[in-house]
């Protein structure tokens, strides 16, 4: 690579739409928004999410790009250029953006494995495994349900606590080590081949979507949970936990302050009309998080009633076996009636039934929201498992995963690679190809501590401390750098060079104003959450049980925590002073080396 | 010995009567040496549930002599020798089996659970019905043998991407090896050209994209006479 070579470019514009809409169109829209709209009054959740994303995703969104495009630098180089004391800007977004690439492949390895049990007749979570004397199902999966063993113990192998370590599960390393050599396959020519892969990460999972949008409403019991979502509880909008996950949720949808965005537009044309793009990308991200809600709903809907039918069919059965009466005096309509009837007409026979009556309740079924990896890997494939050739629908459904979650990894892992090949030490001493493959490995090495028996739950804690705060914080200087320190003169200026003409009246207020100011009261909440919510806990799985229990972390893991914490956000003041300090050598050595060149 | 005669022939007609009243107190509910059977037709056929009568109740009771027959391999097993009692509407009934050779002996329930679990494919099929659905109380159904294959299927899957995937890597390779080789053959013959194109300058991380002015390059180093 000859020195100063031009820089790579997207081949055309919509490689880059295509770019960004597949890295903010992720897991985040599958598994977190239909619980939150689900937690916080159904359709009514709408509201705040709209007026979130008007107030501060496009604007935050718009930013990022600019500068990207402006600089053609990823993220440590152009906040050098726009602040010398701000660099640490970029270094916080790279670690932050190194952690999310260590845990989130981890995602894609589950998918793989889950996709390549698919292929069985049975599939393997839809019935117990037998124990070692054929007498009945494994105890743990009785327990539990067959659903929930197949991922915490033959998936996950998962041990009983944070502190019980095990070995590596080699499943699970293989299906890391696949899931880094393709995201290596796919970033290895820079954006020539990114760019050519976008086309199907980006296309690809709204086709499964829609395939699946078919297959939900026409399943039996999908419109409860339609319905059931939709209704808006519009009581749930005068708590301020409502728009403050609003908030959040356009937020880290939306993957600002990674440095993904910022090195995704550094490769475009200097006169590419962000604005439009960055409009179409927020509100295609809005659009596949309500469209796949609508997906997910019909799924509990049908999953909650088919629950809700066996629970009958149970109490049917109890019934009748326990009465003697013909079998089809009850049906399931009148279940409920029986049981008034026979408690009327033979009490102390009904008494004796005790515990084993089960009350059956839709609303309670549907209740039982779910977020995250739980959501993706034990309700849906529940779900799945009782879809008619259930197979196929696995298949797709975890192909559709995969390429959302790969999707997103393009991003991250692009984000750590663009400014590191930026850094003229780095560039000189070897190609992208070698520093991708370096980066890959590094973080393969890495991301196999998280298939270890206790991997999950340090998944779960960086997933819940690695990227939140850091970047609440990041973006919140970013925004008052380019607004304050920056200018929003010169700032109006650059885009005025790059697109024509000058910036809108609502990008003013909003940039300079009102996301700043929203920015900080999420800020503050967080803090007060975080000392407020006392020891952090989380959720470790008990074999004996069959359920997870709130658990305590140990002292050397909430250092690890504010470890996570402290390593990105620390990077700005630390580079703040070291840049402050370099200058003031800088000046006073040249003021000796002037002294000496006169006298000598 | 007319009298005799008419005796024993009063004797017979007695011990006919009685033989089922006997048999008949042999079979009770939770006699211990008893089971109870659960029959659920329509919860198995729907539509095509037929109706449990007599015929059907004769018909089970063959098909435990036949189970009898099949576990002790002897031929002397007969309808007679199952006794059924108690029947409810539920379709449920207890049944008790008694020796060929004394009739007032019931089978142990531990060699009737045996017989049962030997031909219980052949039972459920005589009636068109599953293993929860004619259920014997008190009998658990042996559990299928788990199928475990050499290689489990998920690896074979996964050989097939990994492998596709490795091809995919050597693809990529050589086709950059072959695209250097042609491009060192193009440089070879227009070398102007790279020269000129290199010249772009960086300038505070902004490229100029302009095309580059030949006439300031120094490769006339020989003025034109």
């Amino acid at each position: 690579m000859g020195k100063d070579a031009a820089r790579a470019e997207w081949d055309n514009p919509m490689q880059f739409v295509l770019a960004c809409v597949s890295y903010a169109v992720g897991l985040g829209n599958v598994w977190r928004f239909p619980y939150l709209c689900q937690m916080h009054g159904g359709g009514g959740f709408l509201i705040p999410y709209m007026l979130m994303l008007v107030l501060l995703g496009v604007p935050l969104f718009y930013m990022e790009l600019a500068i990207g495009q402006k600089m053609r630098l990823g993220s440590i180089g152009a906040w050098r250029a726009i602040s010398p004391y701000l660099g640490g800007v970029g270094m916080a977004s790279v670690v932050t953006s190194m952690y999310l690439c260590l845990y989130y492949n981890v995602i894609n390895a589950w998918s793989f494995w889950y996709l390549f049990h698919s292929f069985q007749s049975v599939l393997p979570w839809a019935e117990c495994p037998v124990n070692s004397n054929l007498t009945g199902p494994v105890e743990e999966c009785e327990r539990a349900t067959p659903t929930q063993y197949f991922f915490y113990r033959e998936t996950l192998d998962i041990s009983g606590s944070i502190e019980e370590n095990g070995g590596i599960h080699m499943g699970q390393a293989l299906c890391l080590l696949l899931a880094w050599i393709i995201v290596y396959l796919f970033i290895v020519k820079g954006v020539k081949s990114t760019g050519k892969v976008v086309y199907f990460t980006a296309t690809f999972p709204y086709l499964v979507l829609i395939i699946y949008l078919i297959r939900g409403v026409t399943l039996h019991g999908a419109i409860n949970g339609v319905k059931y979502m939709f209704t808006p509880k519009m009581e749930q909008l005068a708590k301020p936990t409502t728009w403050i996950n609003a908030a959040t949720q356009i937020f880290f949808s939306l993957g600002l302050g990674f440095g993904s965005l910022i090195a995704f537009a550094s490769y475009n044309q200097y006169n590419n009309n962000f604005e439009k793009q960055a409009i179409v990308v927020s509100m295609v991200n809005s659009s596949t998080s309500i469209f796949a809600s609508i997906v997910t709903f019909s799924i509990y809907g049908f999953k909650a009633t088919f629950n809700y039918e066996s629970c009958l069919e149970r109490v049917r059965l109890l019934l009748l076996n326990t009465f003697d009466l013909a079998e089809d005096t009850i049906s399931l309509e009148n279940v409920n009636h029986w049981i008034a009837e026979l408690n009327r007409t033979h009490p102390e026979q009904f008494a004796s039934l005790g515990g084993r009556l089960e009350t059956c309740d839709l609303e309670a079924e549907l209740d039982t929201a779910v977020e995250g990896t739980g959501l993706a890997f034990i309700v849906y494939s529940e779900a799945i498992k009782n879809m008619p050739v259930s197979q196929l629908w696995s298949v797709l459904y975890f192909i559709m995963l995969l390429l959302l979650g790969m999707g997103s990894m393009l991003g991250n892992v692009i984000a750590v690679i663009t400014p590191l090949s930026d850094l003229k030490f780095i560039s000189h001493y070897m190609s992208t190809k070698t520093l991708n493959g370096l980066v890959c490995l590094f973080c393969l090495l890495l991301g196999l501590g998280f298939t270890t028996r206790s991997g999950n739950y340090w998944f779960t804690m960086f997933n819940d401390y690695g990227a939140t705060f850091s970047l609440l914080f990041i973006v919140l200087i970013e925004v008052i750098t380019v607004c304050y320190i920056y200018g929003i003169k010169r700032f109006e200026k650059d885009v005025e060079d790059m697109l024509g003409h000058r910036l809108n009246w609502y990008w003013k207020i909003m940039l300079a104003g009102v996301s700043p100011i929203l920015l900080i009261a999420l800020f503050i909440f967080y803090i007060v959450n975080y000392i407020q919510g006392g020891t952090p806990t989380y959720q470790a799985w008990n074999k004996e049980l069959g359920k997870s229990v709130v658990t305590e972390y140990p002292p050397y893991a909430q250092a690890f925590i504010g470890l996570l914490l402290a390593s990105s956000v620390c990077c700005i003041p630390l580079t703040a002073l070291y840049t402050y300090c370099k200058k003031r050598n800088l000046a006073s050595g040249k003021r000796e080396r002037t002294v000496s060149t006169v006298s000598a | 010995m007319r009298c005799l005669r008419m005796l024993v022939r009063i004797l017979v007609l007695l011990y006919l009567a009685g033989a089922p009243a006997l048999a008949q107190t042999l079979c009770q509910p939770n006699a211990s040496n008893g089971y109870r059977v659960r029959i659920s037709i329509k919860t198995a056929l729907g539509n095509q549930a037929y109706e449990w009568n007599e015929n059907e109740m004769f018909l089970f009771r063959a098909t435990m002599a036949f189970a009898m027959r099949r576990y002790y391999k002897t031929e002397t097993y007969n309808v007679d020798n199952i006794i059924v009692c108690n029947q409810t509407r539920r379709v449920s009934f207890w049944f008790v089996v008694i020796s060929p050779e004394n009739p007032t002996m019931l089978i142990p329930k531990a060699d009737v659970e045996k017989a049962v679990s030997m031909s219980r494919h052949r039972i459920n099929n005589a009636f068109l019905l599953t293993d929860r659905t004619l259920e014997f109380l008190g009998i658990y159904p042996t559990l299928a043998e788990p199928v475990n294959p050499d290689t489990p299927p998920w690896l074979i899957v996964f050989g097939v991407v990994i492998g596709a995937v490795f091809a995919g890597i050597i693809a990529l390779l050589v086709s950059s090896l072959l695209q250097k080789r042609r491009k060192e053959k193009g440089m070879m013959e227009d070398g102007q050209d790279e020269e000129d194109r290199q010249m772009k300058g960086v300038e505070n991380g902004i490229n100029l994209d302009g095309i580059y002015n030949r006439g300031f390059t120094d490769d006339d180093r020989f003025t034109k006479l």
